[in-house]
């Protein structure tokens, strides 16, 4: 057998598998790589949140395409993939917050999201049974929602098996070279040579470019989250809590609350073991807001990385490396930005273009890495 | 009409689904998990992962010992969110 391909794609996170998909329908010979199995990593980690809601105009547009792309996924895998439009509801408990969400609305606006600053008694009549001290105001917009990442991953799976794109999974990359093509050889022995390789590997991504000598600079830190038991479904949106000691959850259409905290400072490194101050901590913020949730049982508590880089924005780009591919730094995004960038990033590697100014997440734009950031 | 047998009666998985997540590829509890959602409600696999032991040993043709453990996530049985918060 020749493992020859036109792409070979490292890592089967949403990234990489959202790539492989759109480039499996234009029939390009492709081959999925992962250490461990489609969804080891951060993807299958993830709370599943998908929002439009941000400050950067590019990642506003590629939001917008990711929305429509999961509206449709139903329909193109033939099984539901749990996305439903809850919204999200960010809120501000003190002025600076407030006009930080007013600034990002004015942006939200222009780009014709569905978006509005909303007071307390808003927020209560969205959410009743959210505690309201000390919230000024909130941002809510309505078309935001979630869907469930292992049945993303599953459906773009079964898409890229029937359009012939092959797993090499538990296979680790050893080796990675340039010559005429790549050559990748495997942990097992394997030998695959492509014409063009992506390296969408997440957290593993700068270790992965050092093999070819590539200095990307991203950072992994850890990231803790925690489900409960289902619950007759009780709110709609992912409040987000951008107090310091805050917090951001939201309840899945089973009927389970998840939710996570961004820790300060925060833990560098990868890492993917459960923390003992975690559930303590996320119980208190998660029912300072609803109190209700006291009498929720927490069932299970795990971590996964975010891949950061220094400006929170991605990376997805060639390399200086004429074939090579990154597409990794999602700082905390990726399963939302995966259908989108996947589309784009197809096209990108089939035509050589973007259809939408990606300089934003050019890896050729001034990313200064410090150094306490790579412990 | 063959009668279902239910294998995780949290998440209503039935063994068809399971034979059939096996033979697309998945290879220990974890990626069961990550297809099927098996393991994730209330028991946290405790009722629904001998059985999944067994059907993977019997699948891939190995010894159920050869079959990895679930990753461990705390806080093991489903614990109250007072619990945590109470001084």
């Amino acid at each position: 057998m020749s493992n020859n391909y036109e792409v070979a794609i490292i890592g089967g996170g949403i990234i990489g598998m959202a790539t492989a998909y759109y480039l499996s329908k234009k029939g390009i010979k492709l081959a999925v790589i992962d250490k461990k199995y489609i969804g080891s990593g951060s993807t299958g980690r993830c709370i599943g949140g998908i929002r439009q809601q941000f400050s950067n105009q590019t990642a506003i547009r590629l939001m917008k395409q990711s929305v429509e792309l999961f509206s449709q996924m139903e329909e193109e895998f033939g099984f539901n993939v749990e996305f439903y439009k809850g919204g999200y509801l960010l809120l501000a408990h003190d002025k600076k917050t407030e006009q930080e969400f007013i600034k990002n609305i004015k942006i939200q606006h222009k780009e014709k999201i569905n978006v509005s600053l909303v007071s307390p008694d808003d927020i209560k009549k969205l959410v009743p049974h959210v505690n309201t001290d000390g919230i000024i105001s909130g941002a809510f917009c309505p078309d935001d929602g979630q869907a469930f990442p292992f049945a993303v991953l599953r459906g773009y799976k079964k898409i890229i098996t029937e359009n012939r794109g092959d797993f090499f999974l538990r296979n680790q990359v050893v080796k990675l070279e340039k010559n005429k093509n790549f050559s990748i050889m495997l942990q097992d022995g394997t030998k695959i040579e492509a014409e063009k390789v992506l390296l969408s590997t997440g957290p593993w991504t700068r270790e992965l470019g050092k093999k070819v000598g590539l200095d990307l600079p991203l950072y992994p830190e850890r990231h803790e989250a925690m489900i409960t038991e289902r619950m007759p479904k009780f709110f709609e949106p992912m409040i987000v809590d951008y107090r310091p000691d805050g917090c951001y959850f939201h309840q899945l259409i089973n009927g389970q609350v998840i939710g996570c905290y961004t820790p300060v400072p925060n833990v560098p490194g990868i890492k993917e073991d459960a923390s003992f101050e975690f559930l303590p901590n996320i119980a208190w913020r998660m029912t300072r807001l609803i109190p209700s949730l006291k009498n929720a049982s927490v069932l299970r508590h795990w971590a996964g990385c975010y891949t950061m880089t220094p400006d929170g924005n991605p990376i997805i780009d060639e390399s200086e490396i004429k074939g090579l591919y990154v597409a990794s730094g999602m700082s905390g995004h990726g399963f939302m930005f995966g259908p989108a960038m996947g589309k784009f990033m197809a096209k990108f590697i089939i035509e050589g273009k973007w259809d939408m100014d990606f300089k934003d997440f050019s890896i050729k734009r001034s990313l200064k890495i410090n150094a306490e950031q790579l412990k | 009409m063959k009668e279902k047998v239910i294998v995780c009666r949290c998440e209503d998985v039935t063994e068809d689904e399971v034979i059939e997540a096996i033979q697309s590829g998945a290879t220990t509890l974890e990626e069961l998990k990550r297809v099927l959602r098996v393991g994730m409600g209330s028991c946290q696999g405790r009722t629904c992962g001998p059985i999944l032991v067994s059907l993977l040993a019997r699948e891939l043709n190995k010894n159920p010992k050869e079959i990895k453990q679930w990753n461990k996530r705390p806080p093991l049985k489903p614990v109250h969110m007072k619990i945590f918060i109470e001084e």
